[in-house]
């Protein structure tokens, strides 16, 4: 029983050949002068050139973001260094003002 | 054929095109055939043979011998299926129509072994329908289909067990 299901499946197993057009194109390809498995990929649907673009796309999009992130950041410390040195130059001026109002108030007294 | 195999390799490294030729048309059957009924369409199988041969071209130094050349087919053809579909969600069998040329009812097998066989294949785990390939269609023994597959020996039997176990229940009563 056991044997008779073996026979029969090597029998269904047995080895079948690649339809005649693709064994031929598969020769020329392999035996090909200088073939790199990069230009074999040619025959793919998938073709490859797609891909690159994509990634390519995909690179030059993140490249975009991150320079556009990096001069955002920029601008923002700038504007934060511009708001301290406003705050610093208040400071001083009022200081100032307190200064000369405590130099009037001790002129009168004395 | 060992001899000339064995020449043909010899040839091929020294770059001879029809060498090589040689050597892909003896192999294309059994690397295609386990292409095929791993990945259960014609497209896949195709772009997995020529994949193979590609890489073998660019590994012929290291094939030492006709044996081990049909070992390195073997495994890298095996190898690179379970590699796919473990890539792939579910496998998408082949048609009814291609069935035919999958299992060569041209032959005059068993319809009715072919259909219950292609929907065990398409049920196993890809390194249990490796297994059955190597086993059925290559006709290797368990020691050499553990070594093709980097497996345990006892995982191959327990394999072999189970599918059969599977087919036979799915058998109608003769």
């Amino acid at each position: 029983m056991n044997e008779d299901l073996e026979s029969r499946l090597r029998a269904a197993l047995r080895p079948v050949a690649p339809g005649e057009a693709f064994s031929q194109e598969l020769i020329a390809r392999v035996t090909a002068d200088g073939v790199s498995p990069a230009r074999a990929a040619g025959r793919r649907r998938f073709f490859a050139p797609a891909g690159w673009l994509s990634a390519a796309l995909a690179a030059s999009l993140l490249l975009a973001i991150g320079v556009q992130h990096h001069l955002q950041e920029r601008h923002q410390r700038e504007q934060g260094m511009e708001a301290r040195r406003q705050v610093i130059e208040a400071l001083r001026v009022t200081s100032q003002k307190l200064h000369l109002a405590y130099v009037a108030i001790e002129n009168q007294s004395s | 054929m060992t001899a000339g195999v064995s020449e043909q390799l010899a040839q091929a490294r020294l770059g001879d095109k029809n060498a090589m030729g040689a050597l892909v048309q003896a192999h294309q059957r059994s690397v295609y055939s386990l292409a095929l009924r791993m990945l259960g369409t014609r497209d896949l199988a195709e772009d997995l043979t020529q994949d193979v041969f590609m890489q073998l071209n660019g590994n012929l130094n290291s094939i030492e011998s006709a044996e081990h050349l049909a070992f390195w087919l073997r495994k890298v053809t095996t190898n690179r299926a379970i590699d796919q579909l473990r890539r792939r969600a579910r496998i998408e069998f082949t048609s009814l129509d291609e069935a035919g040329a999958m299992f060569g009812t041209m032959d005059g097998g068993d319809p009715l072994l072919q259909r219950h066989l292609r929907l065990l294949l398409s049920q196993l785990s890809p390194p249990a329908r490796a297994v059955m390939l190597l086993r059925y269609q290559e006709d290797l023994d368990p020691v050499d289909i553990a070594r093709t597959l980097d497996m345990p020996v006892n995982t191959v039997k327990s394999h072999l067990k189970r599918s059969l176990e599977e087919l036979r229940q799915k058998e109608p009563s003769t």
